[in-house]
């Protein structure tokens, strides 16, 4: 019973929430470029919008460039299911972990690069080419700083790794979680497709990577695939700010209202990461393609570091 | 050796046992004398054959599993056959054990499916080349692997490994007028008998030191000197990675396994790499036992390299079946890397993450040879249909071949480890077991660890890089030569040896504990712990779902979510506009028009950028022809080509080949001159020798 209300409420406030993400990173940026910038409701209006229009199937296309957008939907759901919003809901048990996890966002990518390359179009092509080598060239990042974390909470699960650092929010005050955090700020915007590694706003061939594969999408897919992508952003964000920076002060309390100020005080800590990355992006300009590595590499050894640092500190 | 309290179940295997070997035998000697005359009768034969091998392989599936439920926990070994000859040690001994079994069952399903897909697939041979020989050929050779998994005694094991790899050699020169062919077939053979010299050593000097040849006998090895048991193990280790391909003695491997039929190949990439796992799990984990760390940390070491190399070179391969040759590199060495925990684990004397890290590695075994086989299965009816393996000639195959493309969907999606099918399974329990190994709270095994995590991850999503352009440059978008668009979909046998292995990938994803529970078993006979009291199934049904301390995961549950997720999907996207049009255009052009088939990425292309990132390992080099007309702007041709360097070649068996030819050179000079009288003075000084030795010993 519990699961099945944990599951209705994670997927609606990941669904309601996350366009909002991106409002307020629009926003945001537009503030300090000195414009007024869009409603950060205008996501909602755009997708609403797109799910109404007739769709544009390319002739070359098979069945999978029309199966790429439902099942890229439905596995970043299901990922979204891993990465609980708070931990305060009793008796959850998920039958999935951090690896699970990783493996089903993988699921929805598989299917994205296919998708760009179904249409035969070169921009398709090119946008899975380089989602293929900045994903994998961040993977071993992420998987270590999770490992990191996994390590201190003595668990794979990631509510058990929320749960533990909600509790001993003490003890998660380390070097160690500080350089898994700083590595996964780095995954989060190359997994986001983000300024400084992906342009989100550019349509323009040399500089667009995640853009280049949903070029040919229209209507209600496109609407999906945009859908999916601040879907797993969100989670993203969720698995940094439940981590990296919990909170532990209604877990005593109990009921019905340390839920929605649990749910309250997580959605602000979402508002808080949202406005850093859009500080970050107005700050920054995109890299060379191939600078992309360094930023990768770079976050892999950062998190090594850190968990170097873990076992220091686990032995002490 | 213990008996079996059920007579049942030994009787019964006994037999099945026995009637497969005879089947397959009779169907090498039959196809002999019987598949001569004429195109369409030898076709006919041929499928006749080809069924019966189906039929024993399915009485092999049925035998090993009713083994594996039947030993349940005993320990238990049965004799299948025990021969004593009249010269001393040379006896020929058959047993089976879980372990067996288990790979039995492994080389069954196989067999099985190919069986299937051979009836279809040897048309192209039929009336070209001599079909009766290769059936004699791939019939013995599927023999001799029962034979090398259930060898029981030293001698038998090394007989039998011989033969495997002199009638896989034969295999793969079967289409001998291709020079690749030829060369491949060279290199193999030498390679492999390299590894068998180790072998021959790492026996030699077991039996010096226990005077006894059984192989079956756990812990047999335990009394044997630590520097001896260092010198067996880099022997054994030696001489099975070189069957298993391990960097960096797998060179032959992806020369070897495409210039193979490609039902062959399916077979050595698919279960005969597999052999040399059985074989490192019987000698050193149940043989000799593991005392020290540091022989987990070597075979660590080798499966990080193997993995992240392995995939690195697939990546840039266009040929499919090296591309698959070089991905069962990768593979080995993500087996290496659990083999390696476990390895460690067992030393430390922590049986349970051993136990765990074996589950994983011996399941993404078995979990490889049901992909890796369909991949060369599907790679083969690629070239059924077009005539080429080169995937920068294919294109838009989904189309024309449906139904082979699912299947390679499929299995392009269990290698890559991707939620619900199996390839996740093993690769999750080895993230576990490497997770769990950091509890033992050593640093260097920690660092190792995540040394190792951070490879499997790396080489996990190269490999996702390498399927989708495999799947995506080869399937989809519009063809690219005459012969892509004209491929017909393959015979009916073909497509449903592949359907066969793509069910069950998915089947063993979504319900690991059905192959899970018979495996316990092994691992309880190995070490004496039963995984189930740790590893549980749990939820819904007992055999979707795997918990394992406080994780667990069900990849069923993931499924059901993900389906009904699109279902909701779908109702919500026709709530908000229910009469979608949707309308069929051309791919955008910019506006220029006139895209072709050219214009797409291509396999080179594709992965170009990781080229560069990683251009120290591969060292491109790029060559531009170009032939001018009469003004430098319009070139009556350019050539384009890329070439990439074998580092391992170079480096290393280069400067080797070249010491080894010099040293040979100069021994011809002084040793080897050519004069009657100075080779029968080496005659009686070696006579004399080695009776002066006897005399002494």
């Amino acid at each position: 019973m519990h699961t099945t209300v944990f599951i209705i409420l994670q997927i609606l406030i990941m669904i309601i929430i996350s366009p909002l993400v991106n409002g307020i990173v629009n926003k945001i940026k537009a503030l300090v470029q000195k414009r007024k910038g869009q409603s950060i409701f205008q996501m909602y209006y755009d997708l609403s919008k797109l799910f109404k229009k007739d769709t544009v199937i390319s002739e070359t296309s098979s069945w999978i460039f029309k199966a790429t957008p439902y099942i890229l939907f439905g596995s970043t759901l299901a990922a979204s299911l891993f990465v609980p919003v708070t931990t305060l809901v009793e008796g959850v048990s998920f039958p999935a972990d951090a690896v699970m996890f990783i493996y089903v966002l993988a699921l929805g990518r598989f299917f994205l690069m296919l998708g760009g390359l179904d249409t035969a179009s070169t921009f398709g092509g090119m946008g899975s080419s380089r989602e293929g080598m900045i994903s994998s060239l961040i993977e071993p990042a992420m998987l270590v700083a999770i490992f990191t974390v996994a390590f201190f909470s003595g668990t794979l699960s990631i509510t058990g790794m929320m749960n533990f650092a909600a509790y001993e929010s003490n003890t998660t005050v380390n070097p160690a979680y500080i350089m898994a955090f700083i590595a996964m700020l780095i995954v989060l915007i190359a997994e986001t497709a983000r300024i400084p590694i992906d342009d989100p706003e550019t349509h323009l061939e040399l500089t667009m990577v995640h853009e280049a594969m949903i070029l040919e999408y229209s209507g209600r897919y496109l609407a999906l695939m945009e859908y999916a992508s601040v879907i797993k952003q969100l989670i993203i964000i969720t698995f940094i700010v439940n981590i990296f920076i919990p909170h532990d002060m209604f877990l005593t309390m109990g009921g019905f209202l340390a839920l929605v100020l649990s749910i309250a005080i997580y959605i602000f800590k979402v508002i808080v990461l949202s406005v850093v990355m859009a500080l970050v992006e107005v700050n920054t300009v995109k890299f060379r393609l191939f600078s992309v590595p360094n930023m990768a590499v770079m976050a892999f050894i950062i998190a090594l570091l850190g968990f170097a640092n873990s076992f220091i500190f686990v032995n002490n | 050796m213990s008996n079996i309290d059920f007579n049942y179940v030994e009787n019964l295997t006994r037999s099945i046992f026995f009637i497969v070997l005879v089947l397959f035998f009779a169907v090498s000697i039959v196809s002999l004398i019987w598949v001569r005359n004429g195109k369409e009768k030898a076709a006919k034969r041929n499928n006749i054959l080809n069924g019966v091998c189906t039929l024993a392989s399915a009485l092999g599936i049925a035998g090993s599993i009713n083994y594996l439920f039947g030993v349940n926990f005993s320990n238990a070994q049965l004799e299948l056959l025990h021969i004593k000859t009249s010269l001393p040690l040379i006896s020929i001994d058959l047993t089976i054990d879980s372990l067996s079994a288990f790979f039995i069952l492994g080389l069954s399903i196989l067999t099985f499916c190919v069986s299937i897909y051979s009836m279809g697939y040897m048309k192209h041979y039929n009336g070209k080349r001599n079909v009766a020989l290769f059936n004699f050929f791939y019939s013995t050779f599927i023999i001799s692997m029962y034979l090398v998994f259930t060898a029981s005694s030293a001698i038998t094991f090394f007989m039998t490994w011989e033969v495997m790899s002199v009638l896989s050699y034969f295999l793969v020169v079967f289409e001998h007028e291709k020079e690749e062919a030829g060369r491949a077939g060279t290199l193999y053979i030498i390679m492999t008998h390299i590894g068998a010299g180790f072998l021959m050593i790492a026996f030699i000097f077991i039996y010096i030191h226990t005077g006894c040849m059984d192989i079956f006998i756990k812990n047999g090895g335990a009394e044997i000197p630590s520097a001896i048991r260092n010198v067996i193990f880099g022997c054994l280790l030696i001489g099975f990675g070189t069957k298993a391909g391990i960097i960096p003695l797998n060179i032959w491997l992806p020369k070897a396994h495409p210039a193979a039929p490609s039902n062959v190949s399916a077979l050595m990439s698919g279960i005969m790499i597999k052999t040399a796992i059985y074989g490192l799990v019987r000698f050193i984990f149940s043989f000799l036992g593991i005392e020290v760390i540091w022989w987990g940390m070597v075979i660590m070491i080798l499966g990080i390299f193997s993995s992240v190399l392995g995939v690195t070179y697939a990546l840039m391969e266009n040929n499919v079946k090296k591309l698959l040759a070089y991905s069962s590199i990768e593979n080995v060495g993500i087996i290496f890397l659990g083999m390696g925990v476990s390895a460690i684990a067992f030393a430390m004397g922590n049986v349970f993450v051993g136990s765990i890290a074996m589950l994983g590695f011996l399941l993404h075994s078995f979990n490889h040879v049901l992909f890796k086989g369909g991949l060369f299965m599907g790679a083969g009816a690629i070239q059924y249909a077009t005539g080429t393996k080169n995937i920068e000639k294919l294109g838009g195959l989904i189309k024309t071949m449906p139904q082979t493309a699912i299947c390679m969907l499929c299995f392009s999606m269990s290698i890559c480890a991707i939620v619900p099918f199996n390839g996740f399974v093993g690769e999750w329990l080895t993230y576990q077991s490497m997770f769990l190994s950091l509890s033992q709270g050593i640093a260097r095994i920690n660092a190792i660890s995540i040394i190792g995590v951070s490879a499997l991850a790396l080489s996990g999503a190269l490999a996702s890089v390498c399927f989708v352009k495999l799947f995506g440059i080869g399937f989809l978008g519009k063809p690219r030569t005459e012969e892509a668009l004209k491929a017909v979909e393959v015979p009916m046998p073909m497509r449903f040896g592949m359907a066969i292995l793509a069910t069950l990938c998915l089947l063993v994803g979504v319900f690991p504990m059905i192959i899970i529970k018979p495996m316990a078993s092994i691992i309880f006979d190995i070490s004496g712990f039963n995984i189930l009291s740790e590893l549980k199934g749990g939820l819904f049904l007992a055999y979707c779902s795997m918990n394992l301390e406080n994780s667990q995961i069900s990849s069923m549950f993931v499924l059901v979510i993900i389906i009904i997720a699109i279902i909701l999907t779908i109702g919500f996207a026709y709530l908000k506009n229910n009469k979608p049009v949707q309308v069929s255009y051309s791919t955008w052009d910019c506006g220029f028009g006139g895209l072709n088939e050219r214009m797409q990425y291509s396999s080179t292309g594709f992965v170009n950028p990781l080229k560069i990132v990683f251009k120290a390992l591969y060292r491109p080099k790029i060559v531009i022809k170009v032939e001018e007309g009469e003004t430098q702007y319009f070139p009556v041709s350019t050539e384009y080509k890329v070439t990439t360097e074998a580092i391992i070649e170079k480096y290393l068996y280069s400067p080797l080949i070249t010491k080894v030819h010099k040293l040979s050179m100069r021994a011809r000079q002084s040793i080897q001159t050519g004069s009657t009288h100075l080779y029968m003075l080496y005659v009686l000084l070696a006579l004399l020798a080695l009776l002066f030795y006897n005399r002494l010993v």
